[in-house]
């Protein structure tokens, strides 16, 4: 009789936790955004204004949510992911971690981006991967094939080039493709269909 | 089993100065000697120096005068990448108003790979989209030409003795003739010709042939020889305590590739002038034929002359290889492809028990006592269907399969050592080889004689893999 009951109350406790996943679990999208609808957004992602995500990129919380800012562009096949580290699901509750991207960042072709803290005017280019542990700060450029997946902040302005991963400090951050973004905008939409924008903050009914 | 086609498999053997194994496609024939011929075998000469990026033709005295390098292009003092040139739209005042400002174009240069711009070492931008830009003076330049040219002088007049004494010596040789080929030679080879190998201890005789001709009148130069100090600039007090910014610090690869300045700070990093590469061509030392010689143009990859081994030879490539095991007989599947267009036959002969040439197998093997018939490649093959097949008698123990100009055969191995390398077989192929390009004799037996086939024999290593465990 105990474990019966004690069974229909971990029922009703997962019952609302699913609900509060259910409810969290909705892509936010901000108007001025331009989603393609090929792209494949799970979990609980808000992506701000003037971003641009091309088909087949991929943007998966698993984790925990994914904040993504204004003005980024996100190219085919790129990969932002916020997953448990090697992929091992923990079987306690684990307090979920948001995945913060911020400003003017450029996720170039087939990279795979697993950093928790990214800031503003970052470029990781062509099949680079970067992993969990890393915090990009701001102007930081992560050459194309390059594997980052240190344990540290990287500091402002870096480079990283080369089969090696060589660093070298630039003296200027990457310029903003404003250019790049403006063209994006207007062209996508002639030969995509777009996710319709949800304005953040809409509490899911 | 794709590395069984990796080139280094099957190696032919050299005979020149010194014996070299190489692969077929990395050898060359001299069709006039018959005989094979390696990189190291055979004398390179520089054709013409081209620009890597702008492709930009330049004759060599140019390129010496420009001391390799090209006018146009950069490299990244960081990357070694190649620059290019960006623009950007400054404001500017105009110079009629200076009140008002307009938008210019202004160039600086960036690498696409490091990000690296010329800004980052403090070079303005430039108004203009080449040639504005300047390497840096080297501040011991004067003091490096005076010594240059003393020890041209210097190096010209051993010279002139030594063809004297030769002279005098009445050697077999056009004594005068030998001394201008000499110049010629060395003015325009540098070092690597056999002249210059033969005297080993010549120091500076590549320079004998860039100094004035001879005859002229020369006003002696002296140099001040250089004065050793005793007092050393001392270091910086902080050189200990300071924390090294490591950014900042260049690389060993960085700083060498300037050996003027040098640099240890990333700061003082300067772009160069691109380097020229050269096109080369490749002459038999004993008959003093062209075995390769390129196209002069540097867009064209083509050759004016190209005898390489691949197109006469023909070339045997590993199939398949069963599991080998030590002491016991397995068959080994290997091709032979016949590159010329006539059949050639071809005789395989397993080495002799003391043969000074075989020093690398660890196995036995039988080869098919049987001559080989090979057909002649013909380009058009494929589309003619009604080409009836030629009929060769195969026998199905030795050949696999025959398929347009290339057979499948088997030879037996039986691996003798029981250690970890790589089992290597050798043998000796044999076959007739038809000089088409020797000259064309009047026949007396009509217009049918086909060119005298003679019977070339190479020695062939395979290396055919670990023994299966």
């Amino acid at each position: 009789m105990i474990e019966w009951l004690n069974g229909a109350s971990h029922r009703t406790s997962s019952f609302t936790m699913a609900d509060k996943q259910n409810a969290q679990k909705s892509v936010k999208i901000a108007t001025g955004a331009v989603v393609c609808v090929e792209s494949e957004i799970r979990g609980d992602v808000t992506i701000g204004a003037r971003t641009v995500v091309h088909p087949k990129a991929r943007i998966i919380a698993e984790a925990g949510p994914i904040v993504i800012g204004e003005g980024n562009l996100i190219e085919e096949q790129a990969l932002i992911i916020n997953s448990y580290p090697e992929n091992i699901i923990p079987d306690s509750e684990v307090e979920p971690k948001t995945m913060t991207i911020g400003i003017n960042n450029v996720f170039e072709v087939g990279c795979v981006s697993q950093a928790l803290k990214i800031g503003d005017n970052n470029v990781i280019e062509s099949k680079a991967d970067v992993g969990r542990n890393v915090i990009l700060t701001s102007g930081c450029i992560i050459g194309a094939f390059c594997q980052v997946n240190t344990c540290e902040v990287i500091p402002e302005n870096t480079v990283i080039y080369g089969s090696g991963c060589m660093r070298r400090v630039q003296t200027e951050r990457p310029q903003p493709q404003t250019l790049q973004l403006d063209f994006l905008m207007k062209i996508l939409p002639n030969y995509h269909h777009l996710k319709k924008t949800v304005k953040a903050g809409h509490a899911a009914s | 089993m794709a590395s069984l086609l990796q080139p280094d498999r099957v190696v032919y053997l050299v005979r020149g100065e010194k014996k070299i194994r190489a692969p077929l496609s990395q050898l060359y024939f001299c069709r006039y000697c018959s005989e094979l011929r390696s990189l190291e075998c055979v004398s390179h000469e520089v054709d013409s120096h081209y620009c890597p990026s702008c492709l930009e033709n330049m004759p060599s005295a140019e390129a010496k005068l420009k001391k390799n390098r090209c006018a146009n292009c950069f490299d990244c003092p960081c990357c070694m990448h190649t620059l290019s040139t960006r623009a950007t739209n400054i404001p500017a005042p105009l110079p009629d108003d200076p009140t008002k400002t307009a938008m210019k174009k202004a160039y600086y240069l960036a690498c696409g790979f490091c990000r690296w711009t010329s800004r980052d070492v403090g070079m303005a931008d430039k108004s203009v989209a080449s040639g504005g830009w300047q390497e840096p003076e080297n501040p011991h330049t004067q003091r490096i030409n005076k010594l240059i040219e003393y020890y041209q002088q210097l190096a010209h007049r051993e010279k002139q003795e030594r063809d004297r004494k030769k002279m005098a010596r009445r050697r077999q040789c056009m004594p005068l003739a030998f001394s201008q080929h000499t110049i010629h030679v060395v003015e325009k080879y540098g070092l690597g010709t056999r002249l210059q190998r033969q005297r080993p201890g010549a120091p500076l005789s590549s320079l004998a042939g860039l100094s004035l001709k001879e005859g002229e009148d020369q006003k002696e130069i002296t140099i001040e020889p250089a004065q050793a100090l005793d007092e050393v600039e001392p270091l910086p007090e902080d050189c200990y305590t300071r924390p090294i910014n490591l950014p900042e610090v260049t690389t060993l690869r960085q700083r060498l590739l300037q050996p003027d300045f040098q640099p240890a700070g990333a700061s003082q990093l300067h772009p160069r002038h691109k380097h020229l590469l050269m096109k080369r061509s490749l002459r038999c030392r004993k008959c003093e034929h062209n075995l390769s010689k390129p196209e002069f143009n540097p867009t064209s990859i083509k050759f004016k002359i190209q005898l390489v081994a691949v197109s006469y030879i023909p070339e045997v490539r590993i199939m398949s290889i069963p599991n080998l095991r030590n002491g016991k007989e397995s068959q080994v599947l290997l091709t032979l492809t016949n590159p010329v267009e006539n059949i050639t036959r071809v005789s395989l002969t397993s080495c002799e028990e003391n043969d000074p040439d075989e020093i690398n197998s660890t196995a036995k093997v039988l080869v098919p006592s049987k001559e080989l018939l090979l057909a002649g490649k013909d380009a058009a093959a494929e589309y003619d269907e009604l080409a009836e097949p030629q009929d060769f008698q195969d026998d199905p123990d030795v050949v696999a399969f025959r398929k347009s100009n290339k057979i499948g055969f088997f030879i037996k191995v039986i691996p003798q050592k029981e250690e970890d390398t790589d089992v290597t077989v050798s043998f000796k192929i044999r076959h007739d080889f038809r000089n088409l390009a020797g000259p064309i004799r009047p026949s007396e037996e009509g217009a049918d004689t086909a060119a005298e086939a003679i019977w070339l024999t190479h020695h062939v290593e395979l290396r055919l893999g670990p023994l299966a465990s």
